[in-house]
């Protein structure tokens, strides 16, 4: 069991590669941009981290700006997936509609508290 | 033509009686009411009498049973300040009782109770009021074999001496008094529940009160330094009191005669009496030590007019006049101690003045980052000082909309951040939509 560890994680990871081909574009791309929302947060907090807290203002908003992004992507994601028989009556259109609003206000309520 | 210069005379001698009342600005007392048991006292104690008239007192010297005495007419007092020097009285003439010479304590008049072994329940109850508690036993005196005055007729040590004096130069003047005080008289001890009675003159550690003709069958119930001389009172409205269980502290005999403490080879001329009688009285008539504070000011620093209301984290400057009466004038108040809180429920904050030794204080400070409404606040209680209380209120506003700093460098990684998951939210849409 612990000498076979290396080839177990390599086939795991493979399989995990193979696995995710078969996902369609539309799912790839909405995590493409999640990998996006999410590093940018990463970066800001690392940032925050070297300068201070001082605009803390700021940093809230534009970190949750990247969050909230990230976690409405997701949520776009969950509507939109064939897979997912819970939204199977909700038109993948309607989930987009719904997207793109919510980040509409999102975005509205980042520009008042950027400062 | 004639009636011109009536009429100019008649001014003539009343401006003198309106200029003697009492007021804040004029803070010394002019017209004393002095109460005797007997008119001898006026010659026995006639120094310390011509001491307060040369510094511009008016004395009206009065039998305590006179039938006419009264304190006030009209609702107004006829004096500044009253002395007793009268220790046997059972009952005050005229309207005078105990609650009279209380209210005139409480509407700020100065008093000076000097009593001697003969003293009465009223002139006792007069001082237990003021906090200071007799010795009960009309017998007995302070007896010191210890430190008593070296004299001729040396028998029953009830002159005794004492340098034992508190450490206050507004009290006591600033010359030191070399020589010890003649004391002759009864005991008194503080009530250890007033916090404002001070022992100003303290009976030495071998001192005690009892009766010296008879033998002590009991230990005696005062003794030592719990045994006070001289006590004083600065009630809080700034009202002094003096007391004393020795009359004869006050009278020639003892101004003159040369001092001696038994066992020290020192021999004065003169008693330090006069020097620390004069002093005292001085202070209890507000010569000395009455503060006023005047010209509070505050402003942004930069500008001069007083502002309706601060900003969170405004810089401001703080100023207040502190005089002294000196009884004459006012002079310039110079200490290091005087204090100003910005107070809000509790001081947020506190800071030393700075002075310009010309009677103007100064400090400046940061408003705190709190909004509410806050309160300058001055609390000055010195010993032998009267107390300076002022407040002045003023709100303190938080930052207005406009007024936060916008484009701070640091953030602009922030503002990047969040155009860039704008941009990317757009292109987002657009390849999700377009996509094949």
């Amino acid at each position: 069991m612990v000498r076979s560890t290396g080839n177990d994680a390599q086939a795991l990871f493979h399989a995990l590669r193979s696995a995710y081909a078969a996902t369609p574009t539309n799912l790839k791309i909405i995590d493409l941009f999640v990998g996006f929302a999410v590093c940018t947060a990463l970066i800001q907090v690392a940032y925050m981290a070297i300068v201070g807290s001082f605009p803390f203002n700021s940093f809230l908003s534009g970190v949750l700006s990247c969050i909230g992004t990230a976690v409405l992507a997701v949520c776009l994601r969950i509507q939109v997936n064939k897979e997912n028989k819970e939204f199977k009556d909700l038109a993948p259109e309607r989930a987009f509609a719904d997207f793109v609003l919510c980040n509409l206000v999102l975005h509205l309520v980042i520009m008042n508290f950027l400062g | 033509m004639a009636k011109v210069s009536i009429f100019k005379a008649v001014i003539t001698l009343l401006l003198p009686l309106v200029c003697l009342s009492f007021s804040p600005e004029e803070p010394t007392d002019r017209r004393i009411l002095v109460l005797v048991d007997d008119f001898s006292l006026k010659s026995s104690h006639s120094i310390f009498f011509n001491s307060l008239r040369s510094r511009g007192f008016l004395l009206d010297i009065k039998l305590a049973e006179d039938p006419a005495l009264s304190l006030q007419r009209y609702g107004q007092y006829l004096y500044d300040a009253l002395v007793l020097f009268s220790p046997s009285t059972d009952r005050f003439g005229g309207s005078l009782d105990l609650a009279a010479v209380l209210d005139f304590v409480d509407s700020g008049h100065d008093l000076i109770i000097a009593v001697d072994a003969s003293a009465s329940d009223l002139i006792k109850n007069i001082a237990t009021e003021c906090g200071v508690d007799f010795d009960e036993d009309p017998s007995t005196v302070v007896v010191d074999h210890g430190s008593y005055a070296v004299s001729e007729s040396d028998g029953d040590h009830t002159l005794i001496v004492s340098n034992d004096f508190i450490r206050s130069d507004v009290m006591l003047g600033e010359t030191e008094i070399q020589a010890p005080v003649l004391f002759e008289g009864i005991a008194h001890s503080l009530n250890a529940e007033n916090s404002l009675v001070l022992k100003v003159l303290s009976a030495s550690p071998s001192a005690y009160s009892a009766d010296p003709s008879s033998k002590l069958s009991s230990p005696p119930t005062l003794i030592g330094s719990a045994i006070s001389l001289v006590s004083v009172v600065q009630a809080r409205n700034n009202a002094r009191i003096m007391v004393t269980g020795s009359l004869a502290m006050f009278s020639n005999r003892l101004f003159r005669s040369g001092v001696q403490k038994a066992g020290s080879p020192n021999k004065y001329p003169k008693s330090g009496n006069e020097q620390f009688v004069t002093e005292l009285s001085k202070w209890v008539f507000h010569e000395r030590g009455h503060l006023k504070a005047v010209n509070v000011t505050h402003h942004k620093v930069g500008e001069t007019d007083e502002p309706l209301s601060y900003r969170i984290n405004d810089d401001l400057d703080f100023s207040v006049e502190i005089y002294e009466w000196s009884g004459k004038s006012w002079e310039p108040y110079v200490a290091n101690d005087v204090q100003v809180q910005f107070y809000m429920m509790s001081p947020y904050v506190l800071k030393s003045l700075s002075t310009d030794q010309k009677g103007l204080y100064h400090a400046s400070f940061k408003v705190p980052d709190v909004y509410g409404v806050f309160q300058f606040k001055v609390e000055y209680h010195k010993l032998g000082y009267t107390s300076i209380s002022l407040s002045k209120q003023i709100p303190v506003r938080p930052f207005r909309h406009n007024e936060y700093e916008r484009f701070i460098t640091t953030a602009f990684p922030y503002y990047g951040a969040s155009f860039t998951t704008m941009a990317g939210f757009f292109i987002f849409s657009f390849v999700y939509l377009y996509q094949k």
